[in-house]
């Protein structure tokens, strides 16, 4: 191999292999080439000199705005998971004791809640009677003042009226009363009329 | 919440993870890292400093609008590497500004289309041996890079500007790792011949 490789000079590809330092079978007589031939060995210095002043080539610098040009189209978007761990945080006391004092006053509290909520639950029977006398007390309250309202505007005739009637007679009264109320207005308008016509 | 100066020390991955969270520091901290190798990647590609600050802006935006799907199993500077090229490639697809190869157009469908778009450096209209004589190495280099087709460009840039490996490259560019073995074996001897003269 290497007698042959001294009847001819190294290919691009070979010198390629060389520039990468590659290791193996066929790079030891490309390299036992080189040392016998000054033209390979001057070409294989130009190629390393040309990657040498590859490597060595600067970065350039963009304008001094561009990383705020940049900024102003990005969307910075925090995630709600990272938002909601960010807003425990937050209310995190910041030495070691205060945080443990926190801790255990939300365990007592999540405690308190919790049996609060087992208590209502195996209490469900008094919470309905509660709810029911509460119920009947609001009706009560509210068909007193109903009646208040009815014997201001139709009297205790009208009242007696409505707390005998089904609910059909009473809306059938309180239909009566709005017509009634209504017709007595339009009279009255009809009436009055012709003397604004005469005093324009 | 970590200060700027602590940002700075973090690593990649830690300061990503503050970005998903909604931190603009964080996000500021990737943009103030990445933007000059981003910069003149992209530069170097499209060869226009104004055009390039726009895409390598949309390169930002999109790196750091769509920081939630990023995936930590890769490196970040490969993520945003790969989004980078994938700009500036479609720009100079987009704007049919695809430099020719010195071996030819690798659109060219037969011989003497590949003859017709080769690039001649012994050319008298484009003398590019007497251009770079004229210059320092790091200059002639830039020039000879600009004469490069965009997927040699940005092979030979992210593995010796960049530094990176061939499989990272493969994976940021979504090659081959053979694909990408010879593309950077066809960019150095393009550099070499573009730069004989001045090594004289």
């Amino acid at each position: 191999m290497e007698a042959f490789l001294l009847d001819r000079h190294l290919r691009p590809d070979e010198i390629d292999l060389l520039l990468d330092t590659e290791v193996g079978f066929g790079v030891q007589p490309l390299r036992a080439h080189v040392r016998e031939c000054a033209r390979c060995e001057a070409q294989l210095d130009q190629a390393r000199e040309i990657l040498c002043v590859l490597e060595d080539l600067p970065h350039f610098t963009p304008s001094v705005d561009f990383a705020n040009r940049v900024m102003s189209q990005v969307q910075v978007f925090e995630p709600w998971h990272v938002a909601a761990r960010n807003s425990v945080l937050r209310f995190m006391p910041s030495t070691r004791p205060a945080r443990i004092v926190a801790g255990l006053a939300t365990a007592a509290s999540a405690g308190v809640m919790v049996a609060g909520g087992v208590w209502a639950v195996n209490r469900a029977d008094m919470g309905l009677l509660l709810a029911n006398v509460g119920l009947d007390e609001a009706r009560i309250a509210a068909n007193a003042a109903l009646s208040d309202l009815i014997l201001a505007a139709v009297g205790q005739t009208g009242l007696e009226v409505w707390a005998a009637g089904s609910p059909i007679v009473a809306l059938s009264a309180g239909a009566g009363f709005i017509v009634a109320a209504g017709a007595v207005v339009v009279g009255l308008r009809a009436l009055t009329a012709p003397r604004r016509r005469q005093s324009s | 919440m970590p200060t700027i100066d602590e940002l700075v020390s973090l690593p990649d991955a830690d300061v990503v993870r503050l970005a998903q969270e909604g931190r603009e520091l964080a996000f500021r901290e990737l943009v103030r890292r990445y933007e000059r190798p981003v910069f003149s990647l992209v530069y170097r590609m499209v060869r226009d400093r104004e055009t390039a600050e726009d895409l390598a802006q949309d390169a930002f935006i999109k790196v750091l609008n769509h920081i939630d799907r990023y995936s930590p199993e890769f490196k970040f500077s490969s993520w945003v590497f790969k989004i980078a090229n994938n700009v500036a490639i479609d720009h100079l697809r987009r704007r049919r500004l695809d430099t020719v190869s010195m071996d030819g157009s690798p659109h060219a469908s037969n011989a003497a289309e590949v003859e017709a778009s080769a690039f001649d450096v012994s050319s008298d209209q484009e003398s590019a041996l007497d251009e770079m004589e004229a210059r320092e190495l790091g200059d002639a280099i830039e020039g000879a890079i600009g004469q490069l087709r965009p997927e040699y460009r940005a092979c030979i840039m992210l593995r010796h500007v960049e530094g990176r490996s061939y499989e990272e490259i493969a994976s940021m560019l979504d090659l081959p790792l053979g694909t990408v073995k010879t593309y950077i074996h066809r960019a150095r001897h393009e550099l070499r011949l573009a730069l004989e003269g001045i090594n004289e």
